[in-house]
């Protein structure tokens, strides 16, 4: 141990003076720190800026006047995702969602303003993000700086002269994984710093920064395995660059690119507007309220009064239209869960088939490991559509039910001729105010734990075939020198 | 006699081509310009498609309005049911760069209805497969290319000169310069035309035309970038590992760190909120609408829309024509920071022409998506013809609201249609 530390100082004192290794180091420590602190007051920024629209959005709800309840079904609601404490590292498909979205009864909106429609093309080139630059930055710097750890030996002959001094292959291989890992080591800190200004400000999880930040230790110390045995295995310092610049270019460029094309050659999603017509379609086939004669609402009329023992809707306990207009959202949002489902779990095998490419690249399995432990993944978005939706629909139905409970049949028939009706049918606003605000509910550590379990499961993978290869490269180095 | 300059050339090209590494290099830049144009080809094919399919449910969908929840003939009903659809087909050279057209709609309903709460609605897509960008020949370009110009070029004299052939070959050479520059474009221009022939297949199948002499025009000042890059590493008498080292580090900077930088800028200097704040507004007033005297609304709605003037007054709890003109002035009141929003959009995208002029890899994404149609002008431009169709839409609904015409089962064809037709697939 004492030798692989003395081959690693040595390397060290070697990089200390080569001008690209430091220039490639303070590069990108700089790099990591504007990344940790644009990214951090990006976070905190949006997530104020949304609890503040949040905030104006319920007061306004919560400030209406007397009204109609079905006035305030169309007068809807406002909803915004809040951001986990670790977007600040990673945002994740943060800038690619709409983070609003307009509630109201009937339909069902978009998430909208997400930051990407509303950015140049630059968003495209990648965000500058902590995470960023350890899965994609961080490896390059090593590869420019670790290349040559020992091809550059053997060319110079060097190594030769180190085996001769009885020093093991193993040992030599020993000496350059640590002193490269040193260097990875510096590369983290940074972003390590930036998980624990987020774990003691913004009241991130402690297990899982901690696994975010063993999560990217293990990412770059499979570059590091990577780089050194690519350096030990291939003949000139030349070809070893080439090798590994590659190899970063397929892995992190090419692979992340081409997964998402095949994912959607392979499953073509539905355009929101087909989806629309879908559902419209549907609807008029399970029950059109328009209709007089429409069968399923005939049904429903003939089970009511039945119900409460009445021939006319005119003598019923409740008013007749706010019962319809609770039967209606019901069948159309059934509709709306139903399609929901099917697009999520259509995403969910798109997610699969570019996950399982994923096993091609290291890159993007710490990709998918990272956003799930941030909580910044899709399946964090899809909670917030599904939990907007149920906001929603309890909205509504709450309102429908005020309009069957408080407004009599009567008044809500004549309130636009009988201006005292029209006066009647505005119920107190203390309805409004006594609906609950929405308060979105993150993913737990355990489901997060669990989304990340295949990313981190690949690059064991990854860990375990370096391993492999580096005690093969240790058996060339024995017979080659 | 030496050999003439043909046979120059092709011993120059025996010579590069014998060496390990080129051929492979050569072939796999052709797989991967014909796999992006493959990938761009299908998917505009798939928009085209997309585009066709929908008209036949769309009409599907008026017609069941038409038969049921207009079918009283009151055009309110017609106008508050009826969705109509636009769509932005993609253009010849779209499938060169798909640009924003992946996570904007290219298909879009509206409906009579204010407009400022339509306009934005978003498509529904897989964010995490968006996130990293498509695989188009726009980015095999961009990011690739100059990968693959570092790998064919870094060593262009260096090698000779670890090799110990340098001064040989400078003493045989008639002339230096010319020697270099020969090699220099040899290799730059087959790694030229690999990406090319690709290409200009593509755009036969995809008709493209002249608008492709731009891109290979492009391409070409792209690739003569990085090759005059490696020159200067030659230049600078940098070893060939060094000059690996170095174009890559340039690589790195000028095609992700500082576009990133640049970003972070834009988006920090021109903040846009205004996208969420006029949609919060809007919303007020087009409900506030609901509690304004009547008469006051009519006034202001006969300002914007004096053809209506002198027609029949609205009397009693609700009519339809006060329901549409508190609608339009929903819009007409956000009129201000729905330009000031658009006038952040284009700040921003104008700030990115900027570092276009310094950035190679930002400039020539920029003018290939401009080319292609595919960028935020283009988001726009639909935009702005959604909002033309928009106001011919009210109108065609104000004929018959305000004129107390009945809407009759005929009448839905005779609504104003997408100006553009549905493309072929």
């Amino acid at each position: 141990m004492k030798t692989v530390r003395l081959l690693a100082g040595n390397d060290w004192r070697l990089m200390a003076r080569s001008r690209v290794a430091q220039l490639a180091l303070l590069m990108l420590l700089a790099l990591s720190i504007v990344a940790a602190v644009t990214a951090v007051a990006h976070r905190d920024d949006s997530n104020a800026l949304r609890a503040r629209f949040q905030q104006q959005a319920d007061r306004a709800f919560d400030g209406q006047p007397a009204r109609h309840p079905h006035r305030m079904v169309h007068y809807g609601h406002f909803v915004f995702r809040p951001l986990p404490a670790l977007a600040g590292f990673d945002p994740g498909v943060d800038g690619f969602t709409g983070n609003t979205i307009f509630l109201e009864g009937h339909r069902q909106n978009s998430a909208n303003f997400g930051d990407v429609r509303q950015s140049s093309l630059l968003a495209r080139f990648g965000q500058l993000t902590p995470a960023f630059v350890l899965q994609a930055l961080a490896p390059l710097v090593l590869i420019f700086v670790g290349f040559g750890l020992i091809a550059n030996e053997r060319e110079r002959g060097t190594l030769r002269l180190l085996r001769v001094h009885g020093r093991s292959a193993a040992e030599v291989l020993g000496g350059k994984l640590l002193a490269l890992g040193g260097i990875a080591a510096v590369l983290l800190t940074p972003a390590l710093a930036a998980l624990i200004w987020l774990v003691a400000s913004a009241r991130a999880e402690p297990l899982a920064a901690g696994l975010l930040a063993l999560g990217y230790i293990g990412y770059l110390a499979l570059w590091v395995l990577g780089i050194v045995i690519v350096s030990a295995l291939v003949r000139s310092a030349r070809g070893a660059l080439i090798a590994l610049l590659g190899l970063w270019t397929l892995t992190t460029i090419l692979v992340p690119r081409i997964g998402p094309d095949i994912a959607l050659r392979l499953e073509p999603q539905l355009t929101r507007l087909e989806t629309d017509i879908a559902i419209q379609r549907d609807l008029q086939r399970l029950g059109d309220s328009h209709n007089p004669d429409d069968p399923h609402f005939a049904a429903f009329k003939a089970r009511i009064l039945a119900q409460y023992g009445v021939s006319r809707v005119e003598d019923l306990p409740l008013n007749y239209r706010g019962l319809v207009a609770l039967e209606g959202e019901r069948l159309t949002a059934s509709l709306f869960d139903r399609y929901a489902t099917a697009q999520f779990a259509q995403q969910r095998r798109q997610g699969t088939i570019a996950t399982r490419l994923g096993l091609l690249s290291p890159a993007v399995a710490i990709r998918s490991l990272s956003m799930a432990l941030a909580g910044t993944d899709l399946e964090g978005h899809r909670r917030f559509l599904q939990q907007a939706e149920a906001y929603r629909y309890g909205i509504v139905q709450r309102l429908n039910r005020l309009q069957a409970e408080t407004v009599t049949y009567v008044d809500d028939g004549n309130r636009n001729r009988d201006p005292e009706a029209a006066r009647r049918v505005r119920i107190d606003p203390r309805h409004w105010q006594e609906v609950p605000d929405f308060t979105y509910r993150p993913a737990s550590l355990a489901e997060r734990l669990a989304a990340a379990a295949p990313g981190a499961g690949i690059l064991l993978v990854w860990l375990g075939l370096a391993a492999a290869a580096a005690v093969a490269a240790i058996r060339r180095l024995e017979e080659t020198v | 006699m030496g050999p003439g300059v043909i046979g120059l050339w092709r011993h120059e090209l025996r010579l590069f081509l014998r060496q390990p590494m080129a051929l492979p290099l050569l072939l796999l830049v052709v797989l991967l310009s014909a796999g992006s144009v493959w990938a761009g080809l299908a998917e505009v094919a798939h928009q085209r498609e997309v585009i066709a399919r929908i008209q036949p449910q769309q009409a599907a969908d008026v017609a069941a309005v038409a038969a049921s929840a207009a079918a009283d003939g009151d055009p309110g009903n017609a106008a508050y049911y009826t969705h109509h659809v636009t769509w932005d087909p993609p253009s010849d050279l779209a499938f060169i760069a798909l640009g924003q057209r992946d996570v904007a709609p290219f298909v879009l309903r509206v409906r009579a209805l204010a407009l400022e709460g339509q306009i934005n609605e978003s498509e529904t897509y897989n964010a995490e497969l968006a996130l990293p960008g498509r695989f188009d020949w726009a980015f095999v370009l961009t990011y690739l290319a100059p990968l693959f110009a570092i790998a064919l070029l870094h060593d262009l004299v260096a090698s000779e000169r670890e090799a110990g052939r340098l001064a040989l070959l400078g003493a045989m050479a008639r002339s230096r310069r010319g020697l270099w520059a020969r090699r220099a474009l040899l290799r730059s221009g087959l790694l030229f035309a690999a990406l090319t022939l690709p290409l200009i297949v593509g755009g036969l199948i995809a008709n493209s035309g002249w608008a492709l002499l731009g891109v290979i025009g492009l391409a070409a000042a792209y690739l003569a970038f990085w090759t005059l890059a490696c020159l200067a590493a030659a230049w600078l008498r940098l070893g060939s590992v060094s000059a690996a080292a170095a174009l890559a580090a340039v690589w790195l900077i000028v095609t992700l760190v500082l576009p990133g930088l640049a970003l972070v800028a834009i988006n920090a200097a021109i903040p846009v909120r205004q996208g969420v704040e006029l949609t919060l507004a809007q919303r007020e007033a087009v409900h506030g609408g609901w509690d304004k005297p009547k008469p006051a609304t009519m006034a202001a709605f006969f300002r914007a829309e004096p053809a209506w003037r002198n027609t029949a007054p609205v009397r009693g709890g609700f009519h339809w024509k006060w329901y549409y003109a508190f609608q339009h002035l929903g819009d007409l009141s956000v009129a201000e920071p729905v330009r000031a929003y658009r006038a952040g959009l284009e700040r921003r995208d104008a700030l990115t022409r900027q570092v276009g002029y310094v950035l190679p890899p930002v400039g020539l994404q920029l003018a290939l998506h401009r080319l292609a149609r595919t960028d935020l002008q283009a988001q726009l431009a639909y935009q702005d013809r959604i909002r033309a169709y928009h106001a011919q839409l009210r109108r065609f609904y104000y004929g018959y609201l305000f004129t107390d015409r009945p809407f009759q089962a005929a009448d839905f064809a005779r609504a104003p249609r997408w100006p553009e037709p549905p493309p072929q697939p």
